[in-house]
């Protein structure tokens, strides 16, 4: 009973197979034509059912070295970190698939027996360490393994930190100036910023997790529990607007004003008020999270070679630089030559105070931190 | 009645293919779920019973299903008389313009819904306005907006398989109704609705299933307010993948549920009559002014309809970061198209997301249609199996189906029926085709059902053969039904966001990815000209399965 007549005229299907391991790339060669065959009286002409739909799966294979990417960085970073290798490296072509640090982590699961990525390009070492439990990642030592950490740094040489990523107090510059800013974290829970804060859902959000993470390690630190840590984030609750679920959600209506104030990571704030966004920011007083944002090579990697390279190449200074003059990222490196290095890079050392974050403590517990806060914290602030 | 060895044969195959496509993934996952470090385990289903939150979730999923079916009903339903039994002025326009909320792309739609009816949306802004109040008229929050969006993008599902069953009716029932000396309301009741049960009884199961696994509605809007789709991410998110099995398979149990007591209101093919003559005309509304209320009515209710898909277009021609507070752009640009055809790593996802689809559709619809065949019309053995396991895929949300998907087969065992597919181009257009597999069959079964069998027997006493049958009577007479199913399926399949997003590679990278990727950027102008794209293609696929499903 086969209802469905496929015309191969120039069907590659096997070649697909042959070709999984190589590089692909795009060409079109097979249009099969599906015709649905539904006939009545008058058959065939008026009414043939064609559906005739460009189909293009045929890989070809320009003779570069394939380079898989996964990475939280954006396309603006990726594209530009991608152009310059490239250029380095005419023999490497390097591809990237922009992704949450946590999709990363669970794709990379799923693949494990199969693995298409080379290289797993950011995410704070708190996720890392997740894969290591999984023995998602190759030991590899960067050429310039000696110039940072020792912070961020992976055991056994799994992972090395390539940009360092704050978390800063940003708001809507058209409505807020920079003196009635929050200048601390106690002060967004003043009165002033009632129902005006709009927080990315901590959920899914290393950056959120962490600055959770922060409050909750400094409650145990005063008093010896999370108790405090949670009531603060319970006000915080009583404050917040909404919960977004993207930053591109959180940036739009940041923009327009449907809140005035959030917490969130530097790069992003930066790198939207470049676009044209209205924001700033301030950084909190009594110091801040800085995630460590790390870079490892992917067990089974298919082309090592290639992919240790473009490792190599994300700490050189060159890379570096480049990633601080066009899309805002901290160097890791601290040994970057003092004239080359952007303006604001020397603003944000000064100004940023450093928390003393207990990254373990919060490795180990913050799993049963978030989903207390998931189901006895969210949603409770307006109750106190 | 025909039930042959072959027919038998060919079912049992059927039967074994879905079962190892749709059931044995599940299976490996649930036993992931109820096994932990150390063996078998009961403990996530204790500390599941134990939160209070938990059953929160569950209940909120539940009614607010049960109330997006009421609401897609109460919208659909009436459309589609409209449309089909009224000749309106601009009636093939408007029958058109109203299937369009199913060609809202995902991410997109739910954003344009915020530049809408947001409290800076130009919607709210008019209302406050308009009334001169000083806050925002509305919140875009909790369970109302989340059945807002929810009517707003379901009752296309009533709309589409009233309208094709409606287009099954034979005019000659209406005359003998008539002849008889039945009324309208007497007809409607006794002929025309008994007619539309399994459209009514296949709407409401494919909208109660898809609010059930609705995500990003409930994700953004939702506030507080929770239910276990986003619950189960949540918990996933956090690393407690056991208890997010026990959460799914909480959800998967009341999604079956339904299944079951849906399916028991369906009666079975008793609603069949014969198709001797054609199809009724549209009435003409005689008296003049109701002609012209019906109609402002009508167009006025598609232009309320077509407003999300309006703003996306005005976003797509916005520039990053200049349209803030103002209650219109200040600025346009073709900026954001440029960017997608200038670099063909960008135009490629809309190639893939073509041959996918494409795929995936062809293959759903000739399986839903051996299914049917073979259970309704050859009435085998397990023929309802078969029915169920047609239509199980809607009862799991599509996340959960991914990862069953990547779990089954993220490893090379033939022998155990496992093969290794992720990572490969393959394993995406398997998961659109099994999540297809329900919308494709439910309007397949309900057109297979109003089919009347003694067709086939005329066809068989002229001596057709079963082929000549199926070619020249069946595939004919079921036009509407097919065109109907394949092209919500293709739409689905080309727009599909949540399966996608934890099978695609590199290679097989959709629209939706990319959309996603340019939102991560707070690209929201690139990601609105995608989500354009998008929708003019699904837009030209609607329009060719209405006009070729209308034409015969």
């Amino acid at each position: 009973m086969s209802l469905l007549v496929f015309h191969h005229r120039d069907t590659e299907d096997t070649e697909i197979a042959k070709n999984k391991k190589t590089t692909t790339h795009l060409r079109l060669s097979s249009v099969p034509s599906v015709s649905l065959w539904c006939s009545g009286k008058r058959w065939p002409r008026q009414t043939q059912v064609w559906w005739c739909l460009l189909v293009a799966t045929a890989c070809g294979n320009d003779g570069r070295i394939p380079v898989v990417l996964y990475s939280p960085h954006g396309r603006d970073q990726l594209t530009l970190l991608e152009r310059a290798f490239e250029t380095r490296r005419p023999d490497v072509d390097v591809r990237w698939l922009d992704m949450g640090s946590q999709e990363i982590l669970d794709r990379l699961r799923f693949e494990r027996v199969n693995p298409q990525a080379d290289v797993w390009f950011g995410g704070p070492s708190t996720i890392f360490d997740r894969g290591i439990e999984d023995s998602l990642l190759a030991p590899y030592r960067p050429a310039w393994a000696d110039k940072v950490g020792p912070g961020g740094v992976g055991p056994n040489d799994l992972y090395y930190p390539a940009y360092r990523t704050p978390a800063v107090i940003a708001f809507n510059s058209r409505v807020v100036s920079r003196d009635e800013a929050p200048k601390d974290w106690d002060e967004v829970l003043a009165p002033r910023w009632d129902d005006e804060i709009l927080i990315r859902d901590p959920m899914a959000s290393g950056t959120m997790r962490a600055i959770w993470g922060l409050i909750l390690v400094r409650s145990i630190r005063e008093t010896g529990d999370t108790t405090r840590g949670m009531d603060w984030l319970r006000r915080l609750d009583g404050q917040t607007k909404a919960y977004t679920l993207n930053p591109a959600i959180l940036d739009e209506r940041l923009a327009r004003a449907e809140g005035l104030i959030t917490l969130w990571d530097l790069p992003d704030i930066l790198i939207s008020r470049s676009k044209g966004m209205p924001f700033d920011y301030t950084f909190p007083r009594s110091g801040t999270v800085v995630i460590e944002d790390a870079i490892g090579l992917v067990r089974g990697s298919r082309h090592p070679e290639a992919a240790r390279a473009f490792i190599d190449f994300v700490g050189a200074e060159e890379a570096q630089l480049l990633a601080a003059r066009e899309v805002y990222r901290l160097p890791a490196r601290r040994d970057l030559p003092a004239d080359q290095v952007p303006a604001w890079v020397a603003e944000v050392e000064s100004d940023m105070v450093v928390a003393d974050m207990d990254w373990e403590l919060l490795s180990r517990n913050g799993s049963a931190w978030m989903s207390y806060w998931d189901r006895h914290v969210r949603g409770t602030g307006d109750d106190r | 009645m025909i039930r042959s060895r072959r027919s038998q044969i060919i079912g049992a195959t059927l039967l074994l293919l879905l079962v190892w496509l749709v059931v044995y993934p599940l299976v490996l996952v649930l036993i992931e779920g109820v096994r932990g470090p150390e063996g078998w385990t009961l403990e996530y289903v204790r500390l599941f019973l134990d939160r209070p939150t938990e059953w929160q979730a569950l209940w909120g999923s539940l009614w607010t299903s049960l109330a997006s079916v009421v609401l897609a009903a109460v919208i659909g339903v009436p459309l589609a008389f409209l449309f089909s039994r009224y000749d309106l002025p601009g009636g093939r326009i408007l029958s058109a313009l109203v299937a369009l909320p199913a060609v809202l792309p995902p991410l997109v739609g739910v954003i344009a819904f915020m530049f809408l009816y947001g409290e800076t949306g130009f919607v709210s802004l008019l209302v406050q306005r308009l009334l001169r109040l000083q806050e925002p008229p509305w919140r875009l929050q909790g369970a109302g907006a989340i059945l807002l969006v929810h009517a707003y993008s379901m009752y296309v599902y009533f709309y589409l398989l009233v309208s094709a069953a409606l287009a099954g009716l034979d005019a000659s029932l209406f005359e003998a109704a008539a002849s008889l000396g039945a009324g309208r309301w007497r007809t409607l009741r006794r002929v025309v609705l008994p007619h539309l049960y399994p459209a009514l009884g296949g709407a409401a199961l494919l909208t109660f299933m898809t609010s059930l696994a609705s995500f990003s509605a409930p994700y953004i809007f939702g506030g507080g307010f929770r239910v276990m789709t986003t619950q189960i991410v949540a918990t996933r998110l956090n690393g407690e993948n056991a208890l997010a099995m026990v959460e799914t398979v909480s959800l998967t149990g009341l999604a079956l549920t339904a299944l079951w007591l849906l399916r028991g209101s369906q009666p079975s093919s008793n609603a069949a009559g014969g198709r001797k003559g054609t199809a009724p005309e549209r009435l003409p509304v005689s008296s003049r002014p109701l002609r012209l209320v019906l109609a402002a009515l009508a167009w006025s209710l598609a232009g309320v309809l077509l407003l999300p898909h309006l703003t996306l277009l005005l976003v797509s021609f916005v520039p990053l970061g200049t349209w803030t507070t103002e209650p219109l752009p200040p600025e346009y640009t073709l900026r954001n198209y440029l960017t997608l055809v200038q670099d063909p790593v960008r135009a490629r996802p809309l190639v893939n997301s073509l041959w996918l689809a494409t795929v995936a559709t062809v293959a759903a619809v000739a399986l839903a249609l051996l299914g049917a065949i073979v259970s309704v019309r050859r009435r085998i053995r397990g023929g309802r199996l078969i029915e169920g396991l047609l239509a199980l895929p809607w009862a799991v949300p599509g996340t959960v189906f991914a990862i069953a998907l990547a779990t089954a087969f993220s490893v090379n065992a033939p022998h155990a029926g496992r093969f290794l597919l992720v990572g490969t181009l393959w394993i995406l257009p398997l998961a659109y085709l099994v999540r297809n597999l329900p919308i494709t069959s439910r309007a397949i079964l309900a057109g297979v059902r109003a089919l009347d069998p003694s067709l086939d027997e005329a066809a068989a006493t002229l001596g057709a053969r079963r082929w000549r049958t199926l070619r020249r009577i069946t595939l004919p007479l079921l036009r509407p039904a097919l065109l109907a199913g394949a092209s919500l399926a293709f739409v689905t399949a080309f727009g599909d966001f949540v399966t996608s997003i934890i099978l695609y590679t590199y290679d097989t990278r959709p629209i939706s990815m990319e959309i996603l990727s340019s939102l991560r950027q707070s690209d929201v102008g690139v990601a609105a000209a995608y989500g354009v794209v998008l929708m003019l293609v699904s837009g030209a696929v609607f329009a060719l399965g209405a006009e070729r499903g209308s034409a015969g």
